[in-house]
């Protein structure tokens, strides 16, 4: 007999749900979680805030407030959620709560140096990543048509995931890429996803994560910025 | 009382009443007989019109989905039909199966279709039994092995299954026109109930060896993907039904594409998805009526790639 022709197959043939089950997901964890999103957002304000800040104190709240994120997104949205209609969301669930125990490590263990940029990118550093944080949320709106699917940072994965890697940005490049690997699967896995499914609009936020991400692979800080 | 209508009130009356006696929902309450296929093996008649379940019954934990799809099963079974297929493939898709079974308390009303889906050639009672626990259901009446996988030791399994009591019917499935020499050398070789392969009016690899060899050998055919996953209707919904639709008897796109499956001689039945009454309403409409002939059949296959 003869194998499986893996030629014949087609992403969408690996979905098994469609856009409306996908999209009610975001709809339903904001029913449910209320009003955590008020944690959520007040958590983006202190980041940017953090990041401004930017002293080695400030860096280890990044990273703690990041790997929190994580396990909201990861426990809550992947394996509550996303997981029961598509099983590979729970594996990365878990992947995602490993994540979050890396950073929370890296946040307690690492001796980090105050930031050597100046306080002007600091601050650009800071509203940058308020405005991508406040912006990213709004494509499932507008993907959905629905202001209650809104996908914060924390509660979703995506946002979770593009939100951080820039802050991941601020680690030595050496041990870099041990924290980029998870959002480059990630970027990866949804961006099939949300193209199998043909929410077009969403595709943005696995495409933007990629961009970051391979970013912060090649991206090498100026010496006088390095802690290399 | 004599009641005064004008001829537009008159023509209108008359096009309702001739609406009204096309739909589904009336036929079925008139009692006008739905159509009917044995199963070869046993003669047990099938209404030609099932169920599937693939992507649309996955709604997870989505209490306002799952009250939906409650919706549309229960039209389903209103309108006459009984065979629902679904898979352990199929995410939560057996778990919203059973809820929706459990509150139509409909567990006695449905013809359970499912399959085996796993690796694990010793798995297969193990993967019957979860399935059935999902459903809710005693034994199922079909347990396929989904797309070939591991065909010899589960098929090997459900013989002896069948020949327990344990299921009452066996069969193998394959889609997309996958693996259809495997399959033909399976249906040869082994005492099959039924196969599932994908038939549509644009995908009729089918017709050239399967569904003449499933007729000779008295092999029950359920043909999935009637509607080729959705795109028949994004690619001819826009196009006008051709004017001898009606002669065979259909009145929409969705009766259009599903008689002419079921029409086939070798055709058991066909198991369209989806996720509302409103077509589930114009899919059971093909379960009614008359069904075209040979040269009707040539007719609609000629339209459709003319089109």
């Amino acid at each position: 007999m003869t194998g499986v022709d893996w030629s014949s197959y087609s992403l969408s043939d690996f979905l098994m749900f469609g856009p409306e089950v996908f999209l009610r997901l975001f709809v339903r964890i904001n029913q449910d979680v209320w009003p955590w999103q008020v944690v959520a957002v007040l958590a983006v304000l202190v980041v940017a805030g953090l990041l401004v800040h930017g002293s080695p104190l400030a860096k280890r709240c990044v990273l703690l407030l990041l790997a929190a994120a994580w396990v909201g997104s990861g426990a809550g949205f992947l394996m509550e959620y996303y997981g029961p209609i598509n099983t590979p969301a729970t594996w990365f669930g878990w992947a995602f709560l490993l994540q979050a125990a890396l950073l929370t490590v890296a946040a307690l263990v690492w001796p980090w140096d105050e930031t050597a940029a100046g306080p002007v990118r600091r601050w650009q550093a800071g509203f940058g990543w308020l405005a991508m944080v406040s912006l990213l949320p709004l494509l499932v709106v507008a993907q959905s048509g629905n202001w209650h699917a809104v996908a914060l940072f924390g509660i979703t994965p995506d946002v979770t995931v593009a939100a951080s890697v820039p802050c991941l940005l601020l680690m030595p490049r050496r041990v870099r890429w041990l924290f980029l690997l998870l959002p480059l699967l990630w970027s990866l896995f949804s961006a099939a996803t949300l193209w199998a499914l043909g929410t077009r609009l969403l595709f943005v936020l696995p495409a933007a994560t990629l961009v970051l991400t391979i970013t912060g692979f090649r991206f090498s800080p100026r010496s006088e910025q390095s802690q290399d | 009382m004599a009641i005064k209508l004008s001829r537009r009130q008159f023509l209108a009356a008359m096009a309702a009443t001739g609406l009204s006696l096309r739909m589904p929902a009336l036929r079925a309450a008139s009692g006008e007989k739905a159509i009917v296929r044995a199963i070869p093996s046993s003669g047990e008649r099938l209404p030609v019109i099932g169920m599937g379940t693939w992507r649309t019954f996955n709604v997870g934990g989505d209490q306002q989905l799952l009250q939906e799809r409650t919706g549309v099963l229960k039209r389903f079974f209103e309108l006459g039909g009984t065979l629902v297929d679904s898979s352990p493939m199929y995410g939560s898709a057996e778990d919203v199966m059973g809820e929706a079974l459990d509150t139509l308390n409909a567990h006695d009303r449905v013809f359970a279709a499912n399959k085996i889906w796993t690796r694990d050639g010793n798995a297969t009672r193990d993967q019957d039994r979860a399935s059935r626990r999902k459903w809710g259901v005693q034994r199922f009446d079909l347990q396929q092995v989904h797309n070939l996988l591991a065909w010899e030791p589960h098929l090997e399994t459900l013989k002896q299954m069948k020949a327990e009591g344990n299921i009452r019917y066996l069969g193998i499935t394959t889609s997309h026109g996958r693996r259809h020499r495997d399959l033909a050398r399976i249906m040869e070789q082994e005492p099959l109930d039924f196969v599932q392969l994908t038939y549509n009016v644009l995908d009729r690899e089918a017709e050239q060896h399967l569904l003449p060899l499933a007729k000779e050998r008295g092999i029950a055919v359920i043909a999935n993907r009637p509607f080729q996953g959705g795109s028949l209707f994004r690619r001819y919904q826009s196009e006008p039904l051709p004017g001898w639709a009606e002669e065979s008897g259909c009145s929409n796109w969705a009766e259009f594409f599903l008689k002419f499956i079921v029409s086939h001689p070798a055709v058991t039945c066909a198991i369209p998805t989806t996720t509302s009454v409103e077509h589930m309403e114009e899919n059971m409409g093909a379960l009614y009526g008359k069904l075209p002939d040979e040269e009707q059949r040539r007719q609609m296959a000629d339209y459709v790639a003319g089109l």
